[in-house]
């Protein structure tokens, strides 16, 4: 897509910087949230808060900035539509909280296939890890970035995706591919 | 390296974050370690998984479509191509979310110029920092007694650190040990605040240029000070303020 018109360089250097982030945008959030039509109006919010704010950003990495605010579109719809899964940051509430490994009946079915079983049982961490270990896994950034778009220590980074591995190396439904991809 | 350590250490060696040096230690131990050989396996195979299973979600293109609509729109209200007779709503309109542009711009323009700051000595001193909490390996001499750990790390450098213990401050000693930085030993003196470890780095006071007096690198905060000779730097996830008071208190007791 090219520039239409001389006077549009402030869109288009927003354009340059957030589209193509929007993908990246789109999977935060999605597994933010674990719903597709969720997943596209917090995007679609966090574009148009970035688009106020696009004037502040100097340059630099625009994926961990834009990520920094689909974040916080992701946790404020949260806040607002399932405040039961936004817990406080600190390290022993998330510890606490609730283990969704333990499924219901679906969802037990679901596990028999094996390809969506590791999918199933990220979305199951709880909010805290599932979103450090998305930004590693999936998106592959750096630490000090990860701690930049979170806003914990770097520290704290490494102990919830040691955590969030933990969970999912020993959840059951992996191990029972485990052994039969072994056997 | 033990295999406590490199159970630890291990992960962080598989995201690619470890330094050349550590890096090559744990190499070294899982070549002589089938366990942790095993683990790193399951690291990777983990990794692996995840990277072939799990579905990356991309952008549906209706969604890139309300995307571009929203900044078409977003952009012609807030930045209109100057025409004569809109000059004055442009103000009037622009003047808001101007300042709210401008406290966002100071937020970001801080956070950035924290972000780079990093001399290789305040890196250095927060990659001591992670690889002892990370390791496990705290301290050399356990002891909240500054009259053993002062005479423990003089015996085994050129200078005698202050130590002080400030537990009715809040900032208890819980011990010291001997650490590397810029090439030579270094006393790391270790203090707890509530849950964060907190190490200090002291040394006689160099030569170079002056350190700025705090940083925050991969968040962890640094703070620097120095008296009668001796400069120190603590290191921590702890916040700023909490440093910053630590350094004041060893700086007094150093100058006393």
């Amino acid at each position: 897509m090219s520039a239409s018109s001389p006077d549009e360089s402030g869109p288009t250097r927003f354009e340059q910087a957030v589209l193509p982030q929007l993908d990246a945008a789109y999977n935060l959030a999605r597994w933010l949230t674990r719903n597709g039509s969720d997943a596209e109006d917090v995007v679609q919010d966090a574009c148009e808060r970035a688009l106020k704010y696009f004037g502040a950003f100097r340059g630099g990495d625009a994926k961990a900035w834009f990520l920094t605010v689909v974040r916080h579109a992701c946790y404020d719809w949260l806040k607002r539509n399932r405040p039961a899964e936004v817990v406080p940051g600190d390290q022993e509430t998330i510890e606490n909280a609730p283990d969704l490994t333990s499924a219901t009946p679906e969802q037990v079915a679901l596990r028999n296939s094996s390809s969506a079983a590791l999918a199933e049982a990220i979305a199951a961490l709880p909010l805290g890890y599932r979103e450090v270990l998305i930004l590693r896994e999936l998106e592959e950034l750096p630490y000090r970035e990860i701690a930049r778009v979170v806003d914990i220590p770097i520290g704290t980074v490494m102990s919830r995706l040691a955590r969030a591995r933990g969970l999912l190396q020993r959840s059951p439904v992996l191990h029972a591919i485990r052994e039969r991809s072994a056997g | 390296m033990n295999c406590n350590e490199a159970i630890s250490l291990l992960p962080v060696y598989s995201d690619g974050e470890l330094d050349p040096v550590q890096s090559a230690e744990i190499e070294k131990h899982v070549l002589g370690c089938a366990d942790c050989a095993a683990r790193r396996d399951e690291l990777a195979s983990l990794r692996s998984r995840i990277r072939t299973e799990v579905p990356y979600h991309a952008a549906p293109a209706a969604l890139r479509e309300r995307v571009r609509a929203a900044i078409a729109r977003g952009t012609s209200r807030s930045q209109p191509a100057r025409p004569a007779g809109n000059r004055w709503s442009w103000l009037t309109g622009g003047a808001l979310g101007g300042s709210a542009a401008t406290v966002f711009a100071w937020f970001i323009g801080s956070a950035i110029l924290e972000w780079q700051v990093g001399t290789d000595l305040v890196s250095e001193a927060v990659a001591n920092h992670a690889r002892a909490t990370l390791g496990n390996r705290l301290t050399d001499v356990a002891s909240s007694d500054q009259h053993t750990v002062k005479p423990w790390l003089s015996a085994r450098l050129d200078y005698s650190p202050p130590v002080r213990d400030f537990s009715a401050d809040g900032l208890p000693l819980v011990g010291g040990r001997l650490d590397y930085l810029d090439g030579h030993p270094v006393a790391t003196l270790v203090y707890k605040y509530r849950e964060h470890t907190i190490d200090v780095f002291v040394r006689p006071a160099g030569t170079g240029k002056p350190a700025p007096k705090s940083a925050t690198l991969r968040g962890f905060n640094v703070a620097h000070g120095s008296a009668a000779g001796m400069e120190c730097w603590a290191v921590s996830d702890a916040g700023p303020e909490v440093l910053a008071s630590l350094v004041t208190h060893l700086t007094r007791a150093a100058a006393e």
